[in-house]
């Protein structure tokens, strides 16, 4: 769906919209305290995903609400699997719009909801797989039902996205960070991504007999309270633009 | 952000400017100036620590694809480059370490000679600045060149 206007013809491309849990997701990673984390899904759910043309360009550490002269929606919900494909997989595509109108797109919002049906049904986000630390085995499903909007500039990473010029195909992503949920070993402990992230430990307390299938109410049943209100926090800076920052609302 | 709009070489330049007098250009001395309209930025993360040796990228407004200039941010998180006058618009400058990134876009205009982050000069402004600068050296000038009684 285009949404803009201008006078006369206007020089319009394909803007495709994708959505990336980066090589954590794809390749597993070693959380803080160790656990070796492999993930067989990661379910998240995405609606009201939209593209912008801001002029000045829109400053997510503003708060405010991304308003652009020109944006581009995809028209309804997705479920993506982050983890789909192997460890060299491409990031998803979650989208595309067609004749949408020229320009940099520097700027993108969008929901993360609780759906009704699909593999993440009842949730915005599933995070399954295995985590493994000495000798030790837990497979977790770990189930979200919080809904977050996220509203973000331009993309901050190895090439600059968005710039789309008549004729051609241009992409705009929303990453997923979840080494602020787990930590990451490669990170120096004093970190503060390290320093706010809940770590797998906790989790592996709460499973029993290797197992954890749990959603936020149980969470916060079972969690230690300082762990759950870690999640809790950590939760709402899963989005970003590659490694960009987002509004969270 | 912050501006270094103003140099040694630009004060010099004043005096020449005004013909005034005399000594230090009696042997036939002769100075050229340049004025430069560098941009300082200054990287941080969110708990204030310097972003040191984080990569810097500059986009100029006429080819927001490809970089116009790469660097490093030195220790304290500063990196200064000169933008080219002849193009105006938005220069946009990323910084990225260790996964952490950010992108501050600055305006340059041709009637913008100097902004920062919570506003900038205007030419009016320059142009007093300019004129107190002047009508020091014109006071220091008559000081040193009054007759003692």
């Amino acid at each position: 769906m285009l949404v803009g206007c201008a006078a006369g013809k206007v020089a319009t491309g394909t803007l495709q919209f994708y959505a990336n849990g980066e090589d954590f997701v794809r390749e597993g990673f070693v959380s803080k305290d160790g656990w070796s984390i492999n993930f067989d899904h990661v379910y998240i759910s995405l609606a009201d995903v939209t593209a912008y043309q801001t002029d000045p360009p829109y400053d997510p550490h503003s708060g405010a609400d991304v308003k652009g002269k020109v944006k581009v929606s995809l028209p309804r919900t997705y479920t993506v699997d982050l983890a789909e494909g192997d460890a060299d997989a491409a990031p998803i595509l979650v989208g595309e719009v067609k004749n949408a109108a020229a320009g940099h797109y520097n700027a993108i919002s969008w929901k993360m909801v609780k759906v009704s049906s699909g593999p993440a049904n009842g949730y915005s986000l599933v995070i399954a797989g295995t985590a493994e630390k000495a000798g030790q085995s837990v497979d977790f499903d770990l189930k979200v039902d919080t809904e977050y909007g996220y509203s973000c500039g331009e993309f901050v990473g190895d090439q600059r996205k968005g710039i789309l010029r008549e004729g051609s195909t241009a992409d705009v992503e929303m990453t997923f960070h979840f080494d602020h949920i787990f930590g990451d070993a490669d990170t120096p402990m004093d970190d503060e991504l390290n320093l706010g992230a809940v770590g797998f430990g906790p989790f592996a307390g709460i499973a029993e007999g290797g197992k954890l299938d749990v959603h936020m109410a149980g969470l916060q049943a079972k969690l230690p309270a300082g762990d759950y209100q870690a999640l809790v926090d950590m939760l709402p800076t899963l989005g970003h633009v590659g490694e960009g920052h987002c509004h969270c609302h | 952000m912050n501006m270094k709009w103003i140099s040694i070489a630009f004060l010099f330049s004043i005096l020449f400017i005004l013909g005034l007098p005399v000594e230090a250009y009696a042997h036939g001395a002769r100075i050229e100036y340049k004025i430069d309209m560098s941009i300082e930025i200054v990287a941080t993360y969110d708990n204030g620590d310097p972003m040191a040796g984080a990569q810097v990228v500059v986009y100029a407004p006429d080819d927001p694809s490809t970089p116009w200039l790469t660097g490093v941010c030195d220790d304290e998180g500063r990196f200064t480059f000169v933008p080219d006058p002849s193009k105006p618009g938005i220069w946009d400058v990323q910084v990225r370490q260790a996964g952490h990134g950010d992108m501050v876009h600055i305006p340059i205009g041709e009637d913008t000679v100097a902004t920062t982050g919570a506003g900038g000069y205007t030419v009016l402004q320059i142009v007093l600045m300019a004129a107190c600068v002047i009508w020091g050296f014109v006071g220091t000038g008559f000081y040193f060149s009054r007759r003692r009684a």
